[in-house]
Formats: structure tokens, C-alpha cells, sequence
């Protein structure tokens, strides 16, 4: 079954005349890794908000088309249905924090104290999802004395808690330093790797070609394109949408490097390498 | 990160009494000076709570919490010493000035009647966690987002004392004055409270976002993480409480 | 601001987020007030923009949440004073929803009357617990010589408490209109109840 099945999706903002999604439609396998890039403005974060119900419960405004995630039609479902199925981690880690929980323990209990859960599984839950991001050693603290990084791990730690397959990352390292950013990365990847539908905005090229499975450009509230990563960034009018290649991608396109195999750029370092190698011999 | 709060931590068995058997006792101690008016019922009552507290070994921490109102007492027993209305009889002289017998009795009362109330809030404030308290009343029905409301609370102030200090360092190095004559401070005081107030309202939406999809609107029946601490003779001090409180009652109307 | 019910109970989300922010407002105008050591207490400006913001019941549950919650970790006799604060949140709302917030004259206006009100609700709770002081130091002064010269108490009380109330309520307005003028169209209609989602 299809993971995510997004039909001519509209939408447009209260107070606005115009569409902020003008009619997207695409799908989604399970396990995927869907990397979303484009300029500003152009949909990506409303998008995200779109596969778990903020667009448009939250806001209200004008909204048409289909989304279905998981089986939910998500026009019918409430937020906190949603909640099981997909979860949301936003740019900022600092508005992301409850402020109601005294410990990083209790933080991650929070969604799940809504949800229902019996004691036993939560503490499970949070057991598991404190240990895959990577932050067990953190339990007791105040969620308030954690690093951007850490603070960010705890929120997607609270999201997966709670259980979805899917997860969308909307810009999560923008607010970050670079090793708060590897860090979140790095939590990422384990997650993909454990099978999870991953959806990631981002505007780190290297780590968007390096982990994804298809990259869809979003511009202007419409897809431009929607595929796998070497062919989005083979393109010669990326510059048309303010999206950059890799900068080794770059740099082949530069020397009119491809690989021979496909007859497109390299999208990773050591592709690249390798191409660049066998170019000088 | 300092939290607000003025928990002692202590291992007395005060401590180890359910919060809202101390919320009765608070209403207990004060309705009862009301209900039987002798003038020493409130003394008692005091003196009840003074015991509690020093039980709970936390008497020494009620100083800072009356000293909160001493000044204004302080004032109540010199303006009502000298002025109230029904002074007849001297009591002392300082000078040229007389303090009536009338009015200071009356300042007793009031002081004593706000002693007894501060013993009694201080019996339920200094051995009770905030957070502890505001999970007791939620689990006996309190809405969780009321709930949700006042847990915040209690790290959002703290916070934004800290980025007051901020603030206030970086608009002075930026050269606006916090001292001198009143206007000079009146106008300081927007661009210092300003971002603060811009920040935590803009915040609101992206706060508002994050709690909706940790299921904060979900109609499950709540669960809770932890177990609740529930001591045998909690039950019996709820009823000792709701007894004394229906005989005082009793008393007064039939005697 | 066109609501469709102010006094409805159903807050939703980004209401009830609004609320420990405001709290938040409202300590942080007090510390401010104390550092500059300004002449007024300022400790209500969260309320009234919560009230602005989101009506009456918003702003009467901040009143209420400042209160007990300072009650529980300053001073135990601000609970008492609730009923004041909440007074303040169901005014301005009440006001703001009838369209008494388009200008600063009319920001005065409620400035005024909210002075009148909560001075009404404290005047009561200052007789039975401080025989009729309200603790600031000029209006205590002016209570002093009013009950000197034999004014019945509940007066001189209350003149006590509109010496202070006035000038403070009033700026307070002003503090909280500025804001709330200053604010985005985007996010003040998070607070309003009445967004209908549209079929497009």
C-alpha cells in the first residue's frame, strides 16, 4: 500500500487570494526517503503541514484536493488521529519543548500521557526512543538545559514516541551548529534505516542527495519534478528554482563529468572521486 | 534552570501528606476564624499551623514569606493605632504622638487573621511541589489543559527573567539609559519589555503547532507516567478535616 | 474583532498557549516596572493583551493563572487578589470585543473604566484583610489622612485604591494597545473562533 497519496492537493491561507499549493498530486512507498527543496516561499513548509493535518485544521482557510496518509484521509481526521501515523519536527528545537515536563523523560511522555498509553508501554516507548536518538544520557535533566541539538533529538525523540511510520523534517538543522546538525543527521539515517517514510525539507544539497531516494522541487506551490536524486540535480535550470547541486556535483558538471553508466552527474563524494579519477586517467 | 517554586525538600511526614488534603486544611484554617468569632480561635488555628510547620521542618522558611507582608502590617498598625475611626483610649505616647487602644487591637486582628493565612499556605507551599500538585488536581478532574496552562507557567517565568538580564545588558551597551529622572525610565521601559512581548507572542503559533501533533486535542481517556502517591492515611486526614469542619459548623448555629 | 460568541469556553489551541505567555508578559512588566523603578505596578499588561487577543475568558483565566501561581511561589496572598485580576481580563476582553480598542482615546477610556472596576473588586478584599491599605505608599498616605479627617473607611479605602489604579491601568492599556496594533493580521486571527475552512 501506498504510504502517502497526495491527489491535486490546493491550498490557500486565510486572509490570502492566493494559493500557497496549487494542485499537487504524487505518492509515496513505505520506507522511502522523499527529499523537498525549492526557495522560499514555495510551499515546501505548508506541504509538510499538509501530510499531518496543521493545513488545514489549524489554520483553516481554503483547502481541496486529497491527502491520504496511512489510509487517513487527512480533510476527515483530527490532528491527534493523525499524530500515530505521521509525525512533524519542526525548524525551531526551542518552541518544540512542551515547557509543562520538569525532565527530558517526562517531555518524550507527554504525547503519549495524551494518547492514552498504559504506563508500561510508555516507559518502553520512551526507553527505546531515548536510546535510538541517542540521548538516554539526558533523561533526567530539564529539557530547557539541552543544547540546540540535543533539544532538537528530543523532539523528534517525542514525535517517534508516539509511533508513526512516517516522519516529516521540516528544515530540522537550520537553527542549528554543524555538530548539532550531524547529530540530527545522523539520528535520521538510523531512522531510515529502521524502515521508517522519511519527508525532509532541507537546503543542505549533500545531505538531501546523500540520503534520499527520490527529491521533489517544489516552486511557486507546484511540483516542478519528482525523481531520483542524480537526475534532479543532473538538471541545468536549478538555478531557475534557487536550488543548488552538491558541490561536487558541481564541480563534474563543471568539467562535463558524467557517469558513464547513466549519463548522469555524480551525486555523492566518493561517485565523484571516482569519476573524477577515472576522467584524469 | 532554576523553577519557580519555594519547595523544601525534606522527608517529614508533612511532606508525605496529599495536596489536597493541605488545601483543605487551608480552607479549614481560614473559614473557622470566620464561622466561631472568639478571638482566640485564631491564635489557635495559628498555633495549629505553626506545629505543622515546624513538624515539617520548614518553619524557618515562613520568615521570608510574612516578611512579604510586614511592611504593609506594619503600616496597618501605625495608621489604625493613630487614626481608626473608634480611638478613645490611650494606650502609649511617643512624643506628642498617642496610639489608641481601639486601633491596635484592631491591627491585631488583622495581623493575625494574614499570619494564620500565610502559616497555612506556607504548610501547602514550602513541602508541596508545584508540579505535583497541579498533576493531583488533574487526576481529580482538573481539565489537562488548565493543567498544561499553570505547569508552564512555572518555566516560562523563570525563563524570561533570564532573558530580561540579557536584554537589559544589551540595550544599555547599545546606550539607553535605566537611570536618572522618571521620564529618562519611563522611556526605557518599551524597548526594554518590547522584543520580549513580540518574541513570546509570535512563539505562541509555532507552540500551538508542536502541542497539536503531540495529540494535545486527542479524546483518550489521559494517562499518566507516573504512579500517584497514595499513602493510608491520607484518606483519614480528608475526614478528620470534612468532621472537624461540619461540628465547627454545627456549633455555631446551634450554640 | 468579530467573534462569534466571546463567551464561548472552547479555546482553542493557540488560546490556551497564549495564556502562560501572557503570565509571562505580565511578570516580566512588573520586574521591568521594579528596575526602573517606575511608580506604577505594570503587572497586568499580558492580561489585557490576552484579553485583546482572545477575549474575555482568555483574559480572565490569565488573571487567574498570574494569581494562583504567584500565590504558590511568591506570596501566598496574591491568591486573594484573583478575583481582581480576573475582573481586569473580563473588562478589557469585553471592551476590546465591542470595539472600545480602535484608538488611544478609546484605549483610555477602557483604561478608566478597567481602573474603576478593579478598584471596585480590590476595595472589599483590602477592608476585610489589611482594615483597608492597599500596601503602596502614596495611596496608604492618602488613606491615612483621609481616615484621619474621618472619611467613612470603605471610602478613604477606595480612594486609596483608584490613586494607584488609575494612572497604572491606564498606561498599562497603552503598553498593551501598542502591542497588539504592532502585531501581524497572520497571527492575531490564530485567537479568533470564527475561521471556517473554505472548499476550494
Amino acid at each position: 500500500m501506498k504510504k502517502i497519496i497526495v491527489e491535486n492537493l490546493k491550498y490557500k491561507y486565510p486572509l490570502t487570494d492566493e494559493l500557497a499549493l496549487k494542485g499537487i498530486s504524487f505518492d509515496v512507498e513505505k520506507g522511502e526517503f522523499i527529499g523537498i527543496v525549492g526557495k522560499n516561499l514555495s510551499g515546501k513548509s505548508t506541504l509538510c503541514q499538509a501530510l499531518v493535518g496543521l493545513v488545514p485544521h489549524f489554520y483553516k482557510g481554503g483547502y481541496g484536493g486529497k491527502v491520504i496518509v496511512d489510509g487517513l484521509e487527512v480533510s476527515k481526521s483530527e490532528i491527534s488521529e493523525l499524530s500515530q501515523k505521521v509525525g512533524i519536527v519542526f525548524q525551531n528545537p526551542f518552541t518544540q519543548v512542551t515547557s509543562c515536563k520538569l525532565t527530558v523523560y517526562e517531555e518524550i511522555a507527554f504525547g503519549l500521557e495524551n494518547m492514552g498509553i498504559s504506563r508500561e508501554e510508555m516507559r518502553k516507548r520512551i526507553d527505546d526512543s531515548l536510546k535510538l536518538l541517542d540521548i538516554y544520557k539526558f533523561k533526567d535533566r530539564n529539557p530547557f538545559d539541552l543544547s540546540g541539538g540535543q533539544m532538537q533529538r528530543m523532539a523528534i525523540a517525542s514525535i517517534i514516541a508516539m509511533r508513526p511510520e512516517i516522519i516529516v523534517l521540516d528544515e530540522p538543522t537550520s537553527q542549528l551548529d554543524p555538530k548539532g546538525s550531524e547529530e540530527v543527521f545522523k539520528a535520521i539515517q538510523n531512522l531510515s534505516k529502521k524502515g521508517m517514510t522519511v519527508i525532509m525539507v532541507e537546503h543542505k544539497m549533500e545531505k538531501i542527495a546523500k540520503y534520499s531516494d527520490r527529491v521533489m522541487i517544489l516552486n511557486d506551490g507546484e511540483i516542478v519534478d519528482f525523481d531520483i536524486p542524480q537526475k534532479i540535480f543532473s538538471r541545468g535550470d536549478l538555478d531557475k528554482y534557487c536550488v543548488s547541486a552538491p558541490a561536487f556535483t558541481k564541480i563534474c558538471k563543471g568539467l562535463g563529468i558524467k557517469s558513464k553508466a547513466t549519463g548522469l552527474y555524480p551525486i555523492t563524494i566518493d561517485e565523484a572521486y571516482d569519476l573524477v579519477v577515472n576522467y584524469n586517467e | 534552570m532554576k523553577v519557580l517554586s519555594l519547595y523544601q525538600e525534606r522527608d517529614t511526614i508533612i511532606h508525605k501528606v496529599d495536596p489536597i488534603s493541605k488545601i483543605l486544611y487551608i480552607i479549614i484554617s481560614i473559614a473557622i476564624p470566620i464561622i466561631m468569632p472568639y478571638k482566640t480561635i485564631g491564635l489557635v488555628c495559628m498555633g495549629v499551623s505553626i506545629v505543622l510547620l515546624l513538624i515539617a521542618k520548614v518553619f524557618k522558611k515562613v520568615i521570608p514569606l510574612v516578611s512579604f507582608s510586614m511592611i504593609i502590617l506594619l503600616s496597618i498598625i501605625i495608621i489604625q493605632g493613630l487614626f481608626n475611626d473608634s480611638n478613645k483610649t490611650a494606650a502609649f505616647r511617643i512624643g506628642s504622638i498617642v496610639f489608641y487602644k481601639e486601633g491596635l487591637l484592631f491591627a491585631l486582628e488583622i495581623c493575625i487573621r494574614v499570619i494564620n493565612i500565610l502559616c497555612a499556605f506556607a504548610i501547602l507551599v514550602l513541602t508541596t511541589k508545584p508540579s505535583d500538585l497541579i498533576e493531583s488536581l488533574v487526576r481529580r478532574g482538573l481539565s489537562p489543559k488548565i493543567g498544561y496552562v499553570l505547569s508552564s507557567v512555572l518555566q516560562i517565568i523563570p525563563q524570561m527573567s533570564s532573558t530580561m538580564a540579557t536584554i537589559t545588558d544589551a540595550q544599555r551597551s547599545r546606550g539607553m539609559e535605566t537611570e536618572g529622572k522618571l521620564k529618562v525610565r519611563i522611556k526605557a521601559f518599551v524597548p526594554l519589555i518590547g522584543p520580549v512581548v513580540m518574541n513570546s507572542l509570535i512563539n505562541t503559533r509555532e507552540r500551538a503547532m508542536a502541542l497539536e501533533v503531540r495529540a494535545f486535542n486527542s479524546k483518550a481517556n489521559k494517562t499518566y507516567l507516573n504512579e500517584e502517591q497514595n499513602n493510608s492515611y491520607n484518606k483519614a486526614i480528608k475526614l478528620i478535616l470534612v468532621i472537624l469542619f461540619i461540628f465547627v459548623v454545627a456549633w455555631r448555629i446551634l450554640i | 474583532m468579530k467573534k462569534s460568541n466571546m463567551w464561548s469556553f472552547k479555546l482553542s489551541t493557540a488560546s490556551i498557549v497564549l495564556i502562560p505567555a501572557a503570565v509571562g508578559i505580565n511578570y516580566i512588566g512588573k520586574l521591568f516596572a521594579g528596575v526602573l523603578k517606575l511608580p506604577l505596578w505594570l503587572d497586568a499588561i499580558g492580561t489585557m493583551l490576552a484579553s485583546m487577543l482572545g477575549g474575555p475568558i482568555v483574559g480572565a483565566i490569565v488573571g487567574a493563572t498570574n494569581n494562583i501561581i504567584y500565590g504558590l511561589t511568591m506570596d501566598p496572598i496574591s491568591f486573594i487578589y484573583a478575583l481582581t485580576s480576573i475582573a481586569i481580563g473580563l473588562v478589557v476582553g469585553i471592551m476590546a470585543y465591542k470595539g472600545w480598542i480602535k484608538s488611544i482615546g478609546r484605549a483610555i477610556v477602557v483604561g478608566l473604566v478597567v481602573a474603576l472596576v478593579s478598584a471596585i473588586v480590590s476595595t472589599p478584599i483590602n477592608i476585610v484583610f489589611w482594615g483597608g491599605q492597599t500596601g503602596n505608599i502614596w495611596g496608604d498616605a492618602a488613606f491615612a489622612s483621609l481616615i484621619a479627617n474621618h472619611f467613612p473607611v470603605w471610602m478613604a479605602s477606595f480612594l486609596d485604591e483608584i490613586l494607584v489604579d488609575v494612572p497604572d491601568k491606564i498606561a498599562t492599556v497603552l503598553i498593551a494597545y501598542g502591542v497588539f496594533k504592532a502585531l501581524p493580521k497572520k497571527l492575531t486571527i490564530l485567537y479568533s473562533n470564527d475561521n471556517e475552512l473554505e472548499q476550494l
